[in-house]
């Protein structure tokens, strides 16, 4: 479906007067961080905002007053902000994955039912392990927050997972399968117990269902079988709800923020990604380079090393020396950024620079802002 | 006896994502094979990051040369139970029949460690592949999943037993075990950054890893940054008498500064995280050096290859 498209923001405040932002990007390349400092930014411009993390380094949690994992938005406490609070508002939430999806099922259900889910072992492992559990439990969560209403800016990191495919597809998949089409076939000879119908499926199929009974065990599979039959009559309010979170992520006011580091691979990444959010009519925000090392030249500074040797000064040589090195870094940066991130679905190019220390204070947060903003 | 890069069979290297797991467990393998052990790299997330390295396209599930007495290969959970199926049961046909359909994304996905298992089983077999008598590997070195993922992948065989009392999958959980949990034949090698966050959670995974019981090579840390002589506060008035000299203008010696003054801020920042490793692990240590260039090519491998050799805890 496709949507009303809005240009891609022109600068950093323009984007931040989306309602929804998602940062997107592998793991470890300051995912979380630019969420708290995009939340922190809107703040300090007078909003009210919140960012709901997942897996903050834990000295960024207990400077955002995250130390409780508790699933439930917190306002940031001024004496975070070093004597210097913001016009609006921070807030700020960790989330929990297993908590939000019990409370999802309490919402859908009875009481009843929703402990016979919760004391399936099957559903221990659903609601912790599966593969795109994590992506549609930040997305549940997104939902509650833009409900609730209380935010005008909603900053959401994502999971570290490999694929970002599966963060898009998180509604479908996860409503694929509780629908359970596959399942319930793989489930027949635990549900029918009749050899009748199994001669009644194709030959493929015949063979898929003995394997993977043979290769799983059978006790697995009647947790599962049973955990279906408690989910029976809840998929339909699942695929709704999943629908309308597909909504809001194509939205004209929500934005995807892809962020990298200056690494092939994780360039590559973001690449995908971006293709990805394209095919999926999904807005592509701005693409952050975190962790860049920028080293603009100077007049004089066009050969170091040859300078280098005119000089007896061992301070001065090492300077030009480690100079040589940065700007060497930084032009091979610049090259890989241009050849693999092409000019991605027009949307600006932000760059971060290495602070060669931990980003987890507001301090630090603002000056990812700051940078963010400048360029 | 003090841990050693190749004291056991088997290295799982790991990491948090992005310290350069892949480039230890490459240079690992090739400071291996340099030394004359017939090694096995062995990939098992399919992201394809060994081949780059090594200058191929891409590798596969068939092990492929990469140097002289160096094999790699690209493990994915569905070849592995294609494989498997095949193994145990002598039927070509699953495979065929199998392959190309979700099925296999789907079981290996759904059953708990499955997937895990598949993988690690398959590190197992080359572990004890035999040729005229001789085991065919010296020494097998798998870039793992990250430190976050690692106690999953590795206690796969033992959730796996828990769950599954019989049949096929729990014989093989029980071989996986065995190797696991045996010193000589597997230890994880964690790659730190010296930097903070990645040293904290080295060692917490050195932490869960202990009470997995599952034993710990020597830590490398990757990406050291060269020393900075110390310049006092204000590296311009430093420089800038020798700089002027030289007829730098101030564009030139602020630029300089700037630098010297990252620099410094990096490594001193490197001193404390390296520091801090040393006193929160009790495990030996090699270093390799930051390269100056975001992309580590062959020429780059054989340098970390050669500092490995050369480093006591190999
Ligand atoms: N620009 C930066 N300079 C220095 N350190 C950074 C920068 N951005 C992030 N970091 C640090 O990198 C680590 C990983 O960042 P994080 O935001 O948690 O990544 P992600 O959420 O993508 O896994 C944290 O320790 C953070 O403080
Ligand atoms: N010692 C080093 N010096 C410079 N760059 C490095 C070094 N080690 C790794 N890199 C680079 O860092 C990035 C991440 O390394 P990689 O080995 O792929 O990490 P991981 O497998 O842990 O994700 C790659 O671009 C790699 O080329
Ligand atoms: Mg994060
Ligand atoms: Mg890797």
């Amino acid at each position: 479906m496709p949507s009303r498209r809005q240009p891609p923001p022109r600068s950093l405040d323009d984007l931040l007067r989306r309602h929804v932002i998602v940062c997107t990007g592998s793991g470890g390349v300051g995912k979380t961080t630019t969420s708290a400092a995009l939340a922190l930014r809107a703040a300090d411009a007078g909003q009210r905002a919140i960012v709901c993390t997942i897996d903050p380094a834990r000295r960024l949690a207990q400077s955002l007053g995250l130390d409780e994992l508790d699933n439930s938005p917190r306002q940031v406490p001024d004496s975070a902000f070093g004597g210097d609070p913001p016009r609006g508002e921070l807030w700020a939430m960790m989330l929990d994955m297993k908590t939000t999806f019990d409370d999802m099922i309490l919402d859908l259900t009875t009481p009843e039912r929703a402990r016979a889910i919760f004391e399936n072992p099957f559903y221990k492992h659903v609601s912790s392990t599966l593969a795109g559990t994590q992506e549609y439990m930040a997305m549940e969560k997104l939902w509650e927050l833009h409900e609730e209403g209380r935010w005008e800016l909603i900053v959401i990191d994502t999971p570290p997972t490999r694929s970002a495919l599966d963060f898009l597809d998180a509604p479908r998949r996860l409503t694929d399968f509780l629908e359970g089409r596959l399942l319930k076939l793989l489930l027949w000879p635990t549900i029918a117990a009749g050899r009748g119908y199994l001669r009644a499926l194709s030959f493929g199929t015949q063979v898929m269902l003995k394997t993977v009974t043979r290769v799983t065990g059978s006790e697995l599979f009647a947790d599962v079988a049973s955990f279906f039959a408690a989910f029976e009559g809840m998929y339909g309010s699942f695929k709704a709800r999943a629908e309308r979170v597909k909504e809001l992520l194509v939205a004209p006011r929500t934005a995807f923020v892809v962020v990298a580091t200056p690494h092939e691979a994780m360039l590559r990444e973001a690449r995908y990604f971006a293709e990805r959010l394209a095919e999926e009519h999904a807005p592509l925000g701005a693409v952050i380079v975190n962790r860049a090392h920028s080293v603009p030249s100077a007049p004089g500074l066009e050969d170091p090393l040859a300078t280098e040797a005119r000089t007896s000064d061992p301070a001065l040589a090492w300077a030009l020396r480690t100079y040589a090195s940065w700007r060497e870094l930084s032009l091979r940066e610049d090259s890989l950024v241009c050849s693999v991130l092409g000019d991605i679905g027009r949307a600006p190019l932000w760059r971060v620079p290495d602070f060669a220390e931990e980003v987890h204070d507001i301090p630090a947060l603002r000056r990812v802002a700051e940078a963010l903003a400048g360029s | 006896m003090t841990p050693r890069l190749t004291g056991s069979r088997v290295a799982v290297v790991s990491g948090k994502g992005g310290v350069g797991k892949t480039t230890v467990a490459a240079a690992l393998a090739l400071a291996s094979s340099r030394s004359g052990k017939r090694t096995l790299l062995m990939e098992v997330e399919g992201r394809q990051g060994i081949a780059p390295v090594f200058g191929h396209h891409a590798i596969g599930y068939q092990e492929h040369r990469l140097a002289p007495n160096l094999l790699g290969v690209s493990v994915e959970p569905d070849d592995a139970l294609v494989d498997y199926l095949q193994l145990f049961y002598g039927i070509r046909r699953i495979g065929r029949v199998l392959a190309g359909t979700k099925a296999i994304e789907f079981a290996t996905n759904t059953a708990p460690g499955l997937r895990d298992i598949l993988l690690i089983g398959k590190a197992k077999e080359a572990e004890r592949r035999r040729e005229e008598g001789a085991y065919t590997f010296d020494h097998i070195v798998i870039d793992a999943p990250p430190t976050g993922r690692l106690p999953r992948f590795l206690g796969a065989p033992r959730a796996i037993a828990d769950l599954v009392s019989g049949g096929p999958i729990r014989q093989q959980a029980q071989g996986v075990l065995d190797m696991v949990h045996d010193p000589k034949r597997l230890q994880v090698v964690l790659v730190a950054q010296p930097e903070d966050m990645p040293v904290r959670e080295t060692e917490e995974a050195a932490e869960n890893l202990r009470k997995m019981e599952i034993a710990l090579g020597p830590v490398v840390v990757n990406g050291i940054w060269p020393e900075a002589p110390d310049l006092g506060g204000d590296p311009a008035s430093a420089l800038g008498s020798a700089a002027a000299r030289l007829g730098l203008g101030e564009e030139a010696i602020a630029r300089l500064s700037a630098v010297a003054a990252a620099h410094a801020r990096r490594v001193a920042h490197q001193r404390e995280a390296v520091a801090g490793l040393r006193r929160g692990i009790d495990l030996p240590m090699a270093t390799l050096p930051f390269l100056f260039t975001p992309q580590i090519a062959r020429a780059e491998l054989e340098e970390l290859a050669s500092i490995l050799a050369g480093s006591e805890a190999f």
